[in-house]
């Protein structure tokens, strides 16, 4: 491939310089006039050839470079009709339009390389395909004076071109030609409408060059079709400026190189805006601008996860290949986050990995951050898991108790009492005293275990509620207890779960060492939460680090929710704990 | 007497069936859960029914659910719910739903036949049954301020027994009392405690049981 390059640059070197040669070897009679010359032949084809070049080399897959190539070495063809003789002067004529139909080709597929909707594909063949037919019946019918070369050689065919259709044939080409570039400047318009954020700033130059060249072009044709001929001054001002604005097409597309490979003072603003040690948000917003991608996305890797995951934790799927682009920022060799963006920014290495070097450490920053608020995160639902398996687990030996072995002594129960039936009142008085003193035993022990499957999970609260089994809490209480508000509707049984046990452990420790003579339970709905509230009147002084109430407190932290202990020596202790419903 | 039992304690429930067979009761059907029991009741309601609180298919309150639509269907049939559990509040939401004819007993009182038998045959009649030991945590719970502590014995007495859901002349039979004695303690609890007196047994066993509650 560079070896094809460089043919084709000799190529065209050779070509501009023999195209000079003839220039000068045709001392003051040039057929046009010399200025014209060295701009079509070296500023068009040359500058054509270089950017092609360039282009090719930088992504060599995409045909754009190839073509902008082809339309370089296309320019150099009118040096034929230099060479003043029958055949060069022949081929000039019936060549003469295949510059701009290369040129038209290009455009139309600027900057993919290739045709993308039918439209593009209908019009590249109608253009070469008009091309050379339309020489060639100009040729054969129209005046050469007409062709603007009345000096020129006889050509080949020999016609002398008299003919009587030759205006309309010239009026024919030329309005064809005005709508050719009416088509084209519609497909580049759209083009660029379609084209992502971050291409455009690389392509508006090409498009504005584009769309001059193209109005410039189709006032020109306009006006040969109408005036036949228009005023040599004013052709001769058009072509001009045709030619000239052709030639900056290269160097257009060259600012545009330069524009996006290295945006510098985005990357500077982007330093600047990284000083204030941004939010994992701002951060994103920041990239974007630097990168001007809207859709820019950055991803943390968590490597104890083997995930990506957001700036507020949540996991991140990389997309497929094809799609949107992803490059992986590293540091020493490790993978720290991964930048999501518009594939067209593919086109620009330079300015991905300027930004990224430039926002390394905030990134690293943020990585760091991302994994503790993940590990937080696991380290909080971990604590809820312990706490629900626990409730399970409560919840599970009660109905094991109940099923099992209070069932198996309530039968017992039955038997002794259908043996106690079958003892006849009047015999052996201490059958029936033993038997009495069994079934006394038994329902002993049956309240007993009672209590026991009572204390491990009280049944009441996932059959009734909150508020009837704070009722129940409160007619066992040792000391007296009232409830004085409790929720009307269920709620989430780990919310009515932690309540209840807050309630109980505070009762518990009200009876035990606070010496209190009442306490008041109120359970109340607030903010979407639920606010449990155990006073007593007791001694006070109460230690939240005991174990009691420091199970508690993580108790209650396991749903998120707070757990305050007011307890002033000598006046009573009022335990809080706030639960949210929400989760 | 014809009764029906739903238990899924196969055991307890043919223990339970002989019992209430010993003592001359009809035992139309034993079933296991609580669509059975409906079926039955629909097929051929009996005079009373005896059900265990937690049935398949969740093991919660299926017995109480069950009791709520027999007396709302069959308001001629009699509940007795069993249960392993000490909960006023259970039996105070089955007494509210009717105007008698239920009763909520500890399971572990099939120890006395003779008090299992009494209960069906109470519920049967229409009365209403709170078993003794609900009776006794809710009379037995501490109060700031509480007037059942300026009770003499004899009408804590009377007092607990009217809770359980008995008659003054059952009162009377307990506690060797007669009628009159019965009436005059009932009259003085009910102005100590600042309770109205109430039109009929069911209506006094809510308001006590409101009361003791409270």
């Amino acid at each position: 491939m560079r070896r094809l390059r460089l043919a084709l640059a000799l190529v065209a070197l050779a070509a501009g310089l023999v195209n000079l040669a003839l220039i000068v070897r045709a001392g003051d009679a040039p057929p046009r006039s010399p200025l014209y010359l060295v701009i079509a032949i070296v500023g068009v084809s040359w500058s054509f050839v270089a950017a092609g070049l360039v282009a090719w080399r930088r992504r060599p897959e995409n045909h754009t470079g190839a073509l902008m190539v082809a339309v370089g070495l296309a320019y150099a063809l009118p040096g034929l009709r230099l060479a003043q003789t029958p055949a060069g002067y022949t081929l000039y004529l019936l060549t003469a339009t295949l510059p701009s139909a290369v040129l038209a080709h290009l455009l139309a597929v600027f900057p993919d390389g290739r045709a993308t909707s039918r439209l593009q594909r209908v019009f590249i063949v109608a253009n070469y395909a008009t091309t050379v037919p339309l020489a060639f019946v100009q040729l054969l019918l129209v005046d050469p004076a007409r062709l603007r070369c009345p000096e020129c050689p006889p050509d080949l065919l020999g016609t002398g071109g008299q003919h009587p259709y030759g205006e309309a044939v010239m009026a024919v080409s030329d309005l064809w030609d005005v709508a050719l570039a009416g088509l084209l400047l519609w497909i580049v318009v759209s083009r660029w409408r379609r084209a992502p954020t971050p291409r455009r700033r690389g392509l508006a130059p090409v498009v504005q060059v584009a769309v001059v060249l193209l109005v410039l072009f189709s006032v020109r044709q306009a006006l040969r079709a109408v005036l036949s001929p228009p005023p040599p001054w004013l052709d001769g001002a058009l072509d001009l400026a045709v030619l000239t604005t052709l030639m900056l097409w290269p160097l257009a597309f060259l600012a545009g190189l330069a524009r996006s490979r290295l945006d510098r003072s985005a990357v500077g603003d982007l330093a600047i805006e990284l000083e204030q040690a941004p939010s994992a948000d701002r951060l994103q917003q920041a990239l974007a601008r630097a990168l001007h991608d809207p859709t820019v996305q950055l991803a943390y890797w968590l490597p104890d996860q083997q995930a990506f995951v957001d700036g507020a934790t949540r996991p991140v799927e990389l997309p497929p290949a094809g799609g949107r682009s992803v490059t992986i920022l590293r540091h020493d060799g490790d993978t720290v986050a991964a930048l999501v963006h518009d594939a067209a920014l593919d086109d620009e290495p330079e300015l991905v990995q300027a930004v990224a070097a430039t926002a390394r450490l905030t990134i690293e920053n943020q990585r760091l951050q991302a994994e503790v608020r993940a590990q937080l995160k696991e380290v909080r639902a971990s604590r809820a898991r312990i706490v629900e398996f626990g409730d399970a687990e409560r919840r599970r030996v009660e109905r094991n108790l109940h099923d099992g072995a209070q069932q198996r002594l309530v039968n017992l129960s039955l038997a002794l009492g259908i043996a106690r039936s079958q003892v006849p009142a009047t015999t052996d008085g201490e059958l029936a005293a033993t038997l009495d003193e069994a079934a006394e035993e038994l329902r002993l022990a049956l309240a007993e275990l009672r209590e026991l499957a009572r204390g491990i999970y009280p049944v009441i609260l996932s059959e009734a509620g909150l508020g009837p089994a704070l009722a129940s809490l409160a007619e066992r209480s040792p000391i007296p207890a009232t409830v004085a508000a409790a929720p009307a509707h269920r709620l989430p049984a780990r919310v009515e779960e932690t309540a209840y046990y807050v309630a109980s452990e505070a009762l518990a420790n009200a009876a035990k060492h606070a010496r209190a003579t009442a306490v008041t339970i109120s359970a109340r709905r607030c903010d979407g939460g639920l606010e449990v509230e155990v006073g007593d009147d007791g001694v006070g002084g109460a230690n939240p680090d005991g174990s009691g109430l420091r199970g508690l407190a993580d108790r209650v932290a396991a749903l998120d929710g707070h757990l305050r202990v007011d307890s002033p020596t000598g006046r009573g202790t009022r335990i809080t704990a706030e639960l949210p419903c929400g989760s | 007497m014809r009764v029906m039992i739903a238990d899924d304690a196969v055991l307890f429930r043919e223990g339970l069936a002989r019992v209430l067979q010993a003592a001359g009761i009809e035992v139309a059907a034993q079933v296991g859960d609580a669509e059975q029991l409906l079926a039955q009741i629909r097929a051929d309601p009996p005079e009373a029914v005896v059900v265990d609180i937690r049935m398949p298919p969740t093991h919660t309150r299926e017995g109480l659910e069950a009791a709520t639509r027999i007396r709302a269907d069959h308001p001629q049939v009699g509940v007795l719910v069993l249960s392993q559990y000490v909960e006023p509040h259970h039996a105070v939401q089955l007494l509210q739903d009717g105007a008698g004819g239920v009763g909520y007993l500890l399971k572990d009182r099939v120890a006395d036949v003779h008090e299992v038998v009494d209960a069906v045959r109470r519920v049967a009649a229409g009365g209403s049954v709170i078993d003794p030991e609900v009776v006794a945590q809710l009379v037995g719970r501490r109060r700031t301020r509480d007037p059942i502590q300026e009770l003499t014995e004899r009408e804590r007495q009377v007092l607990a027994l009217m809770a359980e859901g008995r008659s003054n002349q059952a009162i009377g039979e307990r506690l060797f009392l007669s009628p009159k004695t019965v009436e005059a303690h009932v009259h003085s609890i009910f102005t100590r405690l600042g309770l109205h007196a109430a039109p009929d047994d069911h209506r006094r066993v809510l308001a006590v049981l409101a009361f003791l509650r409270a």
